[in-house]
């Protein structure tokens, strides 16, 4: 018990100090460039059509403020943490009066439901099935998984989202392609509105799954393939041990701690597809808000999305480490 | 070298295929200096033609040839991909060759910094680069960014290579004759951690032309340099497949796809002839 | 000693076949080998590293996979009669014999434990299929067969990694003898174990295999542990058998010059002399010398060696050679 504590404790320094340099690089990015973001922001904003020089005015003294420019470097810096402490990124220029906070609480929900269900999907079928075609080498269906994985893994995520709506949204119309929800329901738990949120995610989820057993598949059986050759499965199997009970609790087994650990690594990665794979289908989660904010020059509502999504990943990193000795016992006393 | 390559070539399947379709893509960016059309100029053809003869791929609603866009347009997403990925491996090196020589505290650090990289998601960070940037964000530019944030994943498998190296007399018989750190460095287990390095590349040039190609989608970069994501953003703002120009926006996918797996396919080809273990075995270490 | 032999091994041969980025090679690893194992006795097998014992191991227990071939011969346990090798023998009936007429103790540096897995786990695994009864049941028997081994119950309920090495080794002979099998193979199980440890886990084997009676087929280049555990010797050579006989019998007087140089490289108390070294290094199997292979190092080496392989002739009753030298009466 003692060694999980102190090993809770290491990987929660180790969250710590993600979320520290995250954050950090934020402000980094938006304080110490050449380039005035207040003055970008306002050339974003006013580039279509006339404003009054009094309003630009105006307009600037507000983003000065909200970006924290006032006052010396320290000033700024510890504003700048008290915003991120406080969860407080001032009013959103494109949605107002409303708060960034409250536009990523109504968002974060759907990205949660969307990647965590995406996910989880992906991660367990790529490892079922590639964990079989490691085992069994010489099967042909698997072996043309094998083809298809490598075919479809290195593509990144916008291509697929793109093919997937060019298909069934346009080619063969069977699914809707934009959008959470219809619009004419009313949110809540009830049937219809549950069944057009299942059956508008069904797109976005499938391209992010696409991708995510491929890359699943390919990790879990190069892993088993090296596995089957380790001394405790070869003294299992000339044991006569039960051949189930050999693929099960020796091999899949000891594979997947490895991939719980790369599970925990490509969270980012995920992330990143996901935002794209929103935008594409115009899902409601905090990719779309992201991408959007960018388009309307929403400085508090970028900055708001990407600490936001900064702790959310480093959290579900966290998570994944800290219930990690469930599956390796080993790793109280070595790390 | 060379014979590596036969063998490659004659014996594994995945190299092949790989080996196919870049030269195809290689080709295709080398065509580009034939090219009979400045590429930054739009209306140079009728526009909205379907694949016909005169142009093979079609041509754009922007006045533009399909075929010979997507020459300079691979050709620049192709450097993009190599600058990224050099750039990151004199960082991915340098961090991975440290901590594995010197482990101990440097270590620590050192992986607790590579770490952050790992977990961190980029794409909100490049977004955010973006933002502040706007139309000062070059090709170039974007492509030091993203050096700068994607080498923390090769160093650690370069770090893994220099500690297994570490173990070996010849450091020892370096350290004995009076090397300092930098020469081992450099002259004794750099050489050793080279082909790792080369696989590394062509998995990173994946992932920076796919983190490219979806940063143009959105316009999130210089759109006024030809590259594919370029190409599909165009294609994009003029609702090209609701149009019917499907060709526009079919043959870009269809060439970065290739790239892709092309890349992909080489790599793992590329690990499976270099795999660590039959390469530690080969230098007469570690269990056979 | 009763004089059924539990195992016979007839012209036994296999070879590697591989193939990797076009070049192919072929190497015969276990060539023509012939010797048979009694009931109740310990078979030592020696021979430094690469002379093929554990392939020769391998092929008598049917784990025959690729880049591994049988070639031909016969390797005939007595409790699994008409099936000339493990490898030739039916899925089904091998599944039957295994752990409970034949098990293996590795050595001590393989981690042949799961490491994800407490140990009663993997006793579970590898014996409740072939004792059968309850879990009760089961448990007790364990529990009794560690205690006459001197172990602790309390290793079932720790992961391997929390147990030292020659530890680990105890648990793996328990684990092998649980099922108390006919016969043991055991392939250097004390190399990488330290001197103690050593000594502690020979004794262990010896304890159980006279407790059980079965047979063990005990292999290592160490040629101390043969002398002190081994009841009959074989030497092999750069995948041959060369000399066999009894333990006592090939101490005394080793016959052919390579087991003469095993033993009197063995370092004696008392005795300071300059151990004379073997020329040379052992043949490169892929392409091993003709005639008999360990002319290359033989100082007895004439003519006839270079071109005729010796046949394995009996020197004297239950001592065979295989020696142009030994039979001309040279040696």
């Amino acid at each position: 018990m003692r060694s999980y504590l102190h090993y809770a404790l290491r990987r929660f320094a180790q969250f710590v100090l993600v979320v520290f340099i995250g954050i950090n690089l934020a402000y980094v990015i938006t304080h110490a460039t050449p380039i005035d973001p207040v003055e970008q922001s306002i050339a974003a904003v006013t580039s279509f059509g006339n404003t009054a020089p009094e309003a630009i005015a105006e307009m600037r003294r507000s983003l000065q403020e909200l970006y924290g420019l006032n006052g010396g470097w320290l000033e700024q810096y510890s504003t700048f943490w008290s915003r991120v402490l406080r969860a407080d990124f001032g009013p959103s220029l494109s949605a107002f009066p409303a708060p960034v906070s409250s536009l990523i609480a109504r968002a974060l929900p759907w990205t949660l439901g969307l990647l965590g269900f995406a996910t989880i999907v992906s991660w367990l079928l790529g490892n079922l099935l590639g964990g079989l075609a490691g085992y069994y080498q010489q099967n042909r269906s698997l072996k043309l998984l094998g083809v298809l994985a490598m075919a479809l893994h290195p593509v990144p995520y916008y291509i697929v989202a793109l093919a997937l709506m060019i298909v069934f949204g346009f080619i063969w119309p069977l699914l809707p392609i934009t959008g959470g929800s219809a619009m004419n329901l009313e949110q809540g738990w009830n049937l219809p509105f549950i069944i057009s949120v299942a059956k508008h995610s069904i797109l976005p989820a499938l391209s992010l799954i696409l991708i995510g057993v491929g890359s699943w598949f390919l990790g879990m059986r190069s892993l088993v393939s090296n596995i089957v050759t380790e001394d405790h499965v070869v003294y299992a199997e000339i044991a006569g041990v039960d051949p189930r009970r050999i693929l099960g609790s020796y091999v899949m087994r000891n594979a997947l701690a490895p991939q719980v650990t790369g599970l925990a690594m490509s969270l980012g990665g995920i992330f990143n597809g996901a935002v794209i794979t929103e935008k594409v289908f115009g899902y409601p989660g905090v990719g779309t808000l992201l991408v959007d904010a960018v388009y309307a020059g929403d400085y508090g509502l970028v900055l708001g999305v990407t600490t936001v999504s900064i702790l959310g990943v480093s959290l579900g990193v966290l998570l994944i480490d800290l219930l990690y000795p469930l599956i390796d016992p080993r790793v109280q006393v070595t790390t | 070298m060379i014979t590596i390559l036969r063998d490659l070539l004659r014996y594994n399947g995945e190299f092949r295929i790989g080996f196919a379709l870049i030269a195809v893509v290689a080709a295709m960016a080398a065509l580009s200096f034939a090219s009979p059309y400045p590429p930054n100029d739009v209306y140079v053809v009728a526009p909205d033609a379907p694949p016909s003869a005169a142009h093979w791929f079609g041509t754009t609603s922007r006045g533009q040839d399909v075929f010979w866009q997507l020459t300079i347009a691979i050709r620049n997403t192709l450097g993009f991909g190599l600058l990224v990925a050099l750039l990151s491996r004199i960082i991915s090196i340098l961090v991975g060759l440290t901590a594995g020589y010197l482990g101990g505290w440097a270590d620590r650090i050192l992986m607790a910094i590579n770490d952050t990289f790992i977990v961190l998601p980029l794409f909100p960070i490049l977004i955010l680069f973006y933002f502040v940037l706007r139309d000062s964000m070059s090709t170039v530019l974007l492509a030091c960014i993203m050096a700068s944030l994607g080498w923390a994943y090769d160093a650690r498998l370069i770090r893994s290579v220099a500690m297994s190296l570490k173990q070996r007399e010849f450091t020892d018989t370096a350290i004995f004759s009076g090397m300092k750190t930098r020469e081992i460095l450099l002259r004794e287990h750099l050489p050793y951690v080279m082909p790792i390095v080369f696989s590394t590349t062509l998995n990173n040039m994946n992932w920076s032309i796919g983190l490219e190609v979806t940063l143009a989608v959105l316009g999130f970069m210089d759109i006024n340099t030809p590259t594919i994501g370029g190409m599909i953003y165009w294609a994009n703002q003029h609702t090209a497949i609701v149009a019917g120009v499907w060709w526009w926006i079919a043959f870009p996918i269809l060439l970065v796809v290739m790239t892709f797996v092309g890349l992909y396919l080489l790599a793992v080809s590329m690990n499976a002839y270099i795999d660590p273990r039959s390469r530690l075995a080969r230098m007469g270490g570690g269990r056979s | 000693m009763n004089g059924a032999p539990i195992l016979t091994v007839e012209n036994l041969k296999a070879r590697f076949r591989t193939k990797h980025f076009g070049v192919s090679r072929e190497v015969p690893a276990v060539d023509d080998i012939t010797f048979s194992i009694r009931r109740n006795e310990i078979f030592g097998l020696a021979g430094e590293s690469s002379s093929g014992k554990t392939t020769l191991i391998k092929t008598i227990a049917g784990l025959v996979r690729p880049p591994l071939e049988l070639v031909g011969g016969r390797a005939e346990f007595s409790f699994l009669p008409d099936a000339p090798t493990l490898h030739q023998a039916s899925p089904a009936a091998v599944a039957k014999v295994r752990w409970r007429h034949l098990s293996y103790i590795m050595q001590a540096s393989m981690n042949v434990l799961n490491p994800l897995r407490r140990i009663s786990a993997t006793f579970r695994d590898f014996a409740l299929p072939h004792l059968g009864g309850t879990a009760g049941d089961f448990e007790r028997k364990v529990t009794e067969h560690l205690a006459l081994l001197r172990l602790d119950p309390s290793i079932l309920d720790a992961y391997p990694h929390e147990l030292s090495g020659g530890m680990r080794q105890r648990v793996t002979i328990a684990l092998a003898t649980i099922c108390r099998p006919d016969f043991i193979i055991a392939d250097e199980p004390t190399t990488a174990l330290d001197v103690i440890v050593q000594k502690d886990v020979l004794g262990m084997i010896r304890s159980i295999q006279r407790e059980m009676g079965s047979s063990v087929l005990f292999v290592t280049h160490d040629m101390a542990v043969h002398a002190a555990l081994t009841d009959r010797l074989g030497v092999m050579y750069a995948g041959c058998l060369v000399e066999e006989g009894a333990t006592s019998a090939v101490f005394a007087r080793p016959r052919h010059p390579y087991t003469r140089h095993l033993i009197h490289s063995l370092p004696r108390i008392g005795d300071d002399r300059q151990r004379a070294s073997l020329a040379g290094s052992p043949p490169n199997l892929a392409d091993p010398p003709p005639g008999c292979r360990f002319h290359p190092r033989c100082p007895l080496a004439v003519q006839r060696c270079r071109q005729a392989r010796p046949a394995m002739l009996e020197a004297e009753p239950g001592h065979r050679v295989a020696c142009h030298a030994v039979e001309e009466g040279r040696s």
